[in-house]
């Protein structure tokens, strides 16, 4: 008994010690952190606005992909919307931003933050990957599947099929929100 | 003194991690598709194993054989944490490069293996020397298989940005003739098979000898 007590006691010093460790780190770097994922956010939202006037964020709850919504106007109309996303790939959780055209067209994605394998899901990041669905969601479906892709771009996903269905069902899930919100005003 | 240069030298090629020992070949065959990405991984390597085995070693009368696994995990883990919050905040193109092997770092076989065979029974001293020794090995594996992988399969070689230079190095005749097999998950293999093969020719002819 007061050998398991003594083990304990060991085993509670060092992880004690291990977490004042971990604190003391995570005060120093998470400022930077905080700043540096605003300002990568604030770059990602100006380079899917399509040169549109960026409007007030308003967070989106209980939506299976969708987390918030923003407006983009051009001379004071509405000209469509960025909506940030969030979906699950291989490796976890992954957010993106997209921007959409009034009528649920998709014009602009990127991969803000996710935890895909180097050289395969990773390629998502990857400025082009998200070329495939510019232009779809309203006349044309989103490319949802491998099959509805052409031989270069199945190819160019293929390995990494969950990470495509992962960011193909969140541009998808984005385009049928930005459609209910009922088109141009 | 010449006990100490073994303790240095032996990771380095008698007893190199990656192709002697077959350690940690799971960010070897990952990560070494871009030789930035394999000096990144060398340093986290090299910071994690070289304070595991200070502490592990400093700690080695205190911590009891029976509880030693769960105590050597909560260090490891921990200076993992530290690593990648410290290049999350200071190196974010390493961090984003390095994705999901950064933290697997903690069950890399390297680091649990040094502080059980080495750092659990040798002075601190000694310790630092293993450490230093053997992520000099991991370094000089990962990056070898890197940079004949980026070479062969895609013409270039990947170092960091600095200023104006972008740090990516394109080599003439490689980045139009690339052997692509290389560059994909089984040029990993195919590279690590060969580079195995040569260092147990190596280590028998010196047997025979």
């Amino acid at each position: 008994m007061t050998k398991n007590i003594k083990y304990a006691l060991i085993l509670l010093s060092i992880c004690a010690v291990c977490a004042f460790a971990l604190a003391l780190t995570n005060s120093i770097t998470e400022p930077v952190i905080i700043k540096m994922d605003a300002e990568k956010r604030l770059n990602a939202l100006k380079a899917v606005s399509g040169g549109y006037t960026i409007g007030e964020q308003k967070e989106v709850s209980g939506h299976a992909y969708v987390t918030y919504a923003i407006e983009l106007s051009d001379n004071s109309k509405t000209a469509g919307y960025i909506v940030g996303l969030k979906s699950a790939g291989y490796g976890g959780e992954m957010t993106l931003v997209a921007s959409y055209t009034t009528q649920g067209e998709m014009l602009f994605a990127q991969l803000l933050t996710h935890t895909e394998t180097p050289g395969l899901g990773k390629k998502a990041e990857e400025a082009g990957y998200m070329d495939k669905f510019k232009g779809t969601g309203a006349a044309k479906p989103v490319p949802t599947n491998k099959t509805m892709l052409g031989d270069s771009e199945a190819q160019a996903v293929s390995g990494s099929s969950v990470t495509f269905t992962a960011v193909a069902k969140a541009i998808n899930g984005g385009s049928e929100y930005v459609k209910s919100l009922g088109g141009a005003k | 003194m010449k006990a100490n240069m073994k303790e240095l030298t032996k990771g380095i090629f008698k007893e190199n991690p990656v192709f002697v020992i077959v350690l940690g070949l799971c960010p070897v065959l990952g990560v070494s598709s871009q030789v930035s990405n394999a000096i990144g991984m060398s340093a986290g390597v090299m910071f994690v194993l070289l304070f595991s085995n200070i502490i592990i070693s400093a700690l080695r009368k205190i911590i009891p054989s029976s509880i030693h696994i769960p105590a050597y995990i909560v260090v490891i883990a921990s200076l993992v944490t530290i690593t990648e919050m410290v290049m999350h905040a200071f190196v974010p193109a390493v961090y984003s490069a390095l994705g999901v092997y950064l933290p697997l770092i903690v069950v890399n076989c390297i680091i649990l293996g040094r502080a059980e065979a080495f750092a659990s029974k040798n002075t601190v001293f000694d310790s630092i020397l293993d450490a230093i020794g053997m992520s000099i090995g991991f370094a000089l594996g990962i990056t070898l298989i890197a940079l004949i992988r980026e070479l062969f399969g895609s013409g270039t070689i990947t170092l960091f940005p600095v200023g104006t230079f972008s740090g990516v190095i394109n080599i003439p005749w490689f980045i139009d003739n690339p052997i692509r097999v290389l560059a994909l998950a089984p040029g990993a293999l195919l590279i690590m098979g060969f580079l195995k093969a040569f260092f147990d020719w190596n280590t028998l002819r010196k047997k025979d000898r």
